[in-house]
């Protein structure tokens, strides 16, 4: 009976040994699987790596509102010449920005000397759906699958073993779908599939509309917000402002955020973390101090009301090109101060 | 949950795992019953009451059956049980469907009419369970079994997770009698259950679900759509309803394989059907024989006039089309298939003595078959009468005013895929993996499945027979 049981227990595990092993293979021999918006951009951006030195990575926050041109032209007014490249995505919160960052780093660009990243908490949320299944699942590696389960259960040291229980039932649908997610990634669901359609389409077409006018990554925006808009964006704000406090960074943000500066100088680069000028006011800190990199915040309406202005703004979150091109200026000049000081 | 996705392999990993560890049958029983409301919860835990409701009626009625031999008491607890399921269905499936026609009617006539309808989801699976449920009472009153004593094996029949949702339509005769006896590990084909769920998976995921996205392109406008794009996109929906449906078939059957019950064959190469009789006797055949059993036989089945025998397989398909959806569209569909029945019986009279003829009607009757059921289904998947008029007329007339065009070099697809189903026809691929030793099956199982995986697309497509 025994041996019988042992030998039922050999196949199965031989079974999944194959499976994970072929899957694994596949995996090393098929080109990564990157969805529209990050393909393009990180193509362009491993083409003509050797020419950029400054990088901007972040979200629709930083895609349409940092022009490279603008920054390019007042650093060299200011004596700090930069060549930049803005690799802003739509949508791209924590874990993907990290992900995305080390997908740019392997392509080894030689003139890299500043990365600036965009701060913000890890986005675990079932509503991150609305992305598609595609831009969910390639940044789904263990170690991104990990931070975001880690936010998901978030299990404080001070808790009882019901809390923990309850904080597993209460993120039961976030666990679901990232591990799911990890599964599919990690069984290459779909690869083929993306691999014969790569053949049928020429990436370089959506270049023109991903990479912007000027073909650095910076996109135009839309046209400024409503009177009615307007309205509420400002009486929201005025929300915000008064709720405003400083706000700790959740703490997995954080440690992925220390080992994201490391890997940024073990490359050779300095990190400059960014905190754009969204609608949310309570200006994002570390819990540890110093902070990993050196923290420039800008959704603060009070210091900065110029950005805040709804003649500058599409919404909540995005600034008109008039808006970005304040904003460019305001990050070029801090940038500036910053790289002079000794 | 569906079985193609992941947390299927993890539920169904934790199920077979405890089934086979328990040694009594009525623990088995009770940790299926569990799981299988699991397994219907995950979907929406507020419609396992019904269910739950359902099985303890059937229960009941089956236990009073059982007490009376007074005919008059008999049929009213079998009306009851009867009126208690289709009922069910009546408000969940088809109230807003007779609501809104009856409106409709009533406008035609000139007599606006404010309706209400009812702002409900329809419950996963109701269509099969309710027939599960009702097989057991008619059984039971029509003496084909006796009433069973435990409410738990009727429940875990209703409820049995790998057939509730879409079937197959299995018996209460052919299923109860496996639930009572105890299962042995030993006499489960492993091998052959893990084949067929692999073959239903890419039947589903990697066929059906590439398919989707040019039939859901072609339906959302018919009209904007040349005539040739009319033909490719209904072969594809053919193949998508054929690999949707019994793919999940396949993988149902497997999954209660290897927990040791046996469901019936659904699907049996209706692409090489050679009449329209025959091909009910391989598409769907657990929802035909279902039919035939309960509705068209009662009816009168084939004895009596022939156009007795005509009205009863029109009503028969009619009924059949209303199952599929609440809507015109399979109303007629069931219709049209009824009619070519019809037709096919009256063809038989006349060629009844030229067995001559009948000889080279084969390839026709085959030729035929095909190009009726994809005229049916036409109507079936568009999504409203005036679309269905479109679509009919660009396939059947080869008439279309639209521009846009699917390629007419996907039907290479088709030959391919074509291809493939013959050779398994012809069994080609039948039973050669059963000669390997278990180890190197096992490595060749896993190589295989690490090479599907690859070729589904990462977007999942539901179940077409869920939505019935």
């Amino acid at each position: 009976m025994n041996k019988r049981l042992t030998y039922r227990f050999v196949c199965v595990a031989l079974g999944l040994g194959a499976l994970l092993t072929t899957s694994f293979i596949y995996r090393a021999l098929l080109p990564p699987s990157l969805p529209e918006g990050v393909a393009e951009k990180l193509e362009f951006f491993a083409k003509h790596k050797d020419e950029f030195d400054t990088l901007f990575l972040g979200s629709s926050r930083f895609y349409y509102a940092i022009s490279p041109e603008g920054f390019d032209q007042l650093t060299r007014e200011n004596g700090v010449p930069t060549r930049a490249f803005n690799f802003g995505i739509d949508g791209m919160n924590p874990p993907e920005t990290f992900y995305v960052l080390e997908q740019i780093l392997k392509t080894e660009p030689r003139s890299l000397k500043w990365i600036f990243v965009e701060v913000d908490n890890i986005e675990t949320k079932s509503h991150l759906k609305i992305l598609g299944t595609r831009r969910l699942l390639y940044w789904h590696d263990w170690p991104r699958t990990a931070l975001t389960l880690k936010k998901a259960i978030n299990p404080r040291p001070s808790t009882t073993w019901y809390q923990r229980l309850n904080r597993l039932w209460t993120a039961r649908r976030e666990l679901i779908l990232h591990l799911g997610l990890f599964e599919k990634q990690f069984t290459n669901v779909g690869r083929a599939v993306d691999f014969f359609s790569s053949w049928n389409e020429s990436r370089s077409l959506k270049w023109d509309l991903l990479l912007g006018p000027k073909g650095d990554g910076y996109r135009l925006a839309g046209a400024p917000m409503t009177p009615e808009r307007a309205e509420h964006f400002r009486r929201k704000l005025a929300e915000e402002v008064s709720a405003s406090g400083s706000e700790f960074i959740d703490p997995y943000a954080e440690s992925a955020y220390r080992e994201c500066a490391t890997r940024i100088r073990r490359f050779g680069a300095a990190p400059i973390f960014v905190v754009a000028p969204g609608i949310f006011q309570s200006p994002l800190r570390f819990r540890e101090s110093p902070p990993p990199a050196p923290l420039l915040v800008f959704n603060d309406s009070k210091t900065y009301p110029q950005l805040y202005d709804t003649k500058v703004r599409v919404d909540e979150q995005h600034l008109t090109n008039e808006g970005a091109a304040e904003f460019t200026r305001l990050l070029a000049l801090e940038f500036v101060r910053h790289a002079r000081q000794p | 949950m569906l079985f193609v996705e992941f947390r299927f392999f993890w539920f169904f990993l934790a199920v077979f795992c405890v089934y086979w560890s328990l040694r009594e049958n009525r623990s088995r029983k009770i940790w299926l019953l569990l799981c299988s409301y699991v397994f219907y919860a995950a979907w929406n835990w507020k419609f396992l009451f019904l269910l739950m409701g359902s099985s303890a009626l059937d229960y009941f009625v089956g236990r009073m059956l059982a007490r009376t031999e007074d005919p008059r008491a008999r049929r009213s607890w079998l009306l009851l049980s009867l009126g208690a399921n289709l009922g069910t269905l009546a408000v969940f499936k088809y109230f807003n469907f007779f609501v809104t026609s009856a409106a409709t009617f009533l406008a035609w006539l000139g007599l606006p009419a404010s309706v209400h309808t009812l702002n409900i989801i329809l419950p996963v699976g109701i269509s099969f369970y309710t027939f599960h449920s009702m097989s057991y009472t008619i059984d039971v009153y029509r003496g084909k079994m006796r009433a069973i004593s435990s409410l738990l094996d009727v429940a875990a029949f209703i409820g049995f997770f790998p057939q509730m949702v879409a079937g197959p339509i299995v018996r209460a005769s052919t299923f109860l009698p496996q639930l009572r006896t105890l299962r042995k590990f030993s006499e489960v084909d492993v091998r052959g259950a893990l084949v067929l769920f692999l073959t239903g998976f890419i039947k589903k995921a990697c066929i059906a679900d590439s398919l989707a996205p040019f039939v859901d392109r072609y339906f959302a406008a018919p009209g904007s759509f040349t005539a040739g794009s009319a033909w490719v996109a209904i072969t594809f929906y053919s193949i998508q309803v054929y690999c949707d449906f019994s793919g999940y078939t396949d993988m149902a059957i497997a999954s209660a394989r290897l927990l040791g019950y046996e469901l019936p064959v659904n699907f049996n190469f209706p692409f090489f059907a050679r009449s329209m009789s025959d091909f009910w006797h391989r598409w769907h055949i657990s929802l035909s024989s279902w039919l035939r059993d309960y509705l068209f036989i009662p009816l009168g089945g084939s004895r009596g006039p022939r156009w007795f025998v005509y009205r009863n397989i029109m009503i028969t398909m009619l009924l059949g089309g209303l199952w599929h959806g609440a809507a015109w569209t399979t109303v007629i569909w069931g219709g049209l298939l009824g009619l070519a029945l019809v037709v096919q019986r009256k063809w038989q009279h006349w060629t009844e003595h030229g067995k001559q003829a009948r000889n080279w009607t084969r390839w026709l009757g085959w030729a035929l078959t095909m190009y009726w059921f994809c005229l049916a289904l036409m109507v079936f998947r568009a999504l409203n009468l005036p679309d269905a008029f479109v679509a009919v007329r660009s396939f059947a007339l080869f008439r279309s005013e639209g521009a846009q065009d699917l390629g007419a070099w996907m039907l290479w697809i088709v030959v391919a895929l074509g291809i493939v189903h013959w050779m398994n026809f012809r069994g080609t691929f039948a039973n050669w993996w059963r000669r390997a030793p278990d180890p190197v099956f096992a490595v060749a199982y896993g190589c295989a499945a690490a090479t599907v995986f690859l070729f589904i697309p990462p977007h999942y497509t539901p179940f077409i027979y869920f939505q019935f």
